[in-house]
């Protein structure tokens, strides 16, 4: 048997069934908490796009998102009220990175021209460079900027480069994070703006 | 085939001799990405050590039935089923865990300290042996990223598992940021290096 010509495709093909069958059967059994675990991931960035938000742990977390923000499928968002007031919105974005998808929210203040801040939710960008997008370091950078600015969107520049109103310093040596974040966050802010003003022609 | 070797040798090698950091110098590319807090490094380790140990031993049960020409193929498959299920737990019972070390969970698969022992070791010996070997390498491995991990913690933060040391996080203490940076690593794994092997030498001279 073992010398045959097709026992080592045999044998591959039994083990790969054997150890795969395994591991579907854990992401089964693994799979309801995992989901749970990535939701309130996506409820912890919405909360970080409004940096003034305070909270001590994960329930908090979860108790702001539910309490203060609001999805609006119109508009593809979350409308984020203060005191009763609409006080901005937190717009998700998400496309290809360098390696995978990056996701993440942008938090909008109601003027539609001021950022908040960003979050992130997933990412696998390169660890100790394209990584680093999710350290506060650089997410800070967009606190206060604007998402247009004499009509230019807003712009991930190399560290050499003056800043404006709408421009970030990338992180050195992540170039291809930073164009593909700069290209997928425009993509989606645009698309939520154009939706906006949709809806204010159709209410 | 050479004679079986002891026990006690096995992990002597594993943990000293043979240790995979400084002798084998293998698996540092994650010595480098992960020892800046102790925390990360602590999980990486025991989740490195495992995978190995299994591996190791789960190879060599394969061993009389696994065709030499595919036997790569067989390892890394080995390899990859035990790091997803490292995965999957840490995803299901430590989101935040799973979220600081990375894609380093995945990367384990490639970390050639447990291809070589597989290759090495496990496809030639006995399980128990193999499991052996694959545990005290892990340890090995452990025992040296920890100990960077200690040096660039407390060096650069000031502090020892999230917890402020006294001293270092006075202000008599300059936090040396360059430690928790990448470049900090390959100055604590040098360094690392030169000490174990000089001592290692004195070892060998007397």
């Amino acid at each position: 048997m073992k010398d045959k010509p097709y026992y080592p495709i045999i044998y591959m093909f039994v083990i790969t069934a054997f150890f795969s069958s395994i591991l579907i059967g854990l992401a089964q059994l693994t799979r309801h908490r995992v989901e749970v675990n990535e939701q309130l991931g996506f409820e912890r960035a919405v909360v970080q796009a409004f940096p003034e938000i305070q909270y001590q742990d994960n329930r908090q977390i979860h108790d702001i998102f539910t309490e203060r923000f609001e999805k609006d499928d119109r508009i593809g968002a979350y409308r984020y009220k203060k005191d009763g007031q609409l006080a901005g919105y937190a717009v998700p974005f998400e496309g290809q990175g360098f390696w995978d998808k990056i996701r993440g929210i942008i938090g909008i203040a109601a003027d539609c021209q001021t950022i908040r801040g960003v979050a992130f939710y997933e990412q696998k960008e390169t660890p100790g460079l394209g990584a680093r997008i999710d350290e506060d370091e650089f997410r800070r950078q967009f606190i206060d900027k604007k998402i247009e600015y004499s009509d230019e969107p807003i712009g991930i520049v190399p560290a050499a480069r003056t800043l404006d109103d709408n421009k970030v310093h990338a992180v050195t040596g992540a170039t291809q994070t930073s164009i593909r974040l700069e290209a997928l966050m425009n993509r989606d802010i645009r698309a939520w703006l154009d939706a906006m003003q949709a809806k204010e022609i159709t209410p | 085939m050479s004679p079986a070797k002891p026990t006690r040798q096995i992990m002597l090698d594993g943990l000293w001799r043979d240790n995979p950091i400084f002798r084998q110098v293998l698996g540092i590319c994650s010595t480098l990405a992960v020892t800046n807090v102790v925390l990360n490094t602590l999980v990486m380790c025991v989740s490195l050590t495992l995978v190995t140990a299994m591996s190791c031993m789960t190879v060599s049960l394969l061993r009389d039935w696994t065709p030499k020409n595919i036997r790569m193929m067989v390892q890394t498959l080995v390899i990859a089923f035990y790091v997803i299920i490292v995965d999957l737990m840490l995803k299901a019972y430590w989101p935040q865990m799973s979220r600081n070390l990375g894609p380093f969970v995945g990367l384990i698969i490639t970390n050639c300290i447990i291809m070589g022992r597989c290759e090495a070791f496990a496809g030639a010996n006995p399980m128990r042996p193999a499991f052996i070997d694959g545990l005290f390498s892990g340890m090995g491995y452990s025992f040296v990223l920890l100990a960077i991990s200690v040096f660039r913690e407390l060096f650069g933060m000031g502090s020892l598992l999230g917890y402020n040391m006294p001293y270092f996080s006075t202000a008599y203490w300059d936090n040396w940021i360059i430690m928790v940076m990448p470049p900090g690593a390959f100055f604590a794994l040098a360094s690392i290096i030169w000490l174990c092997r000089s001592i290692k030498m004195r070892e060998t001279k007397s």
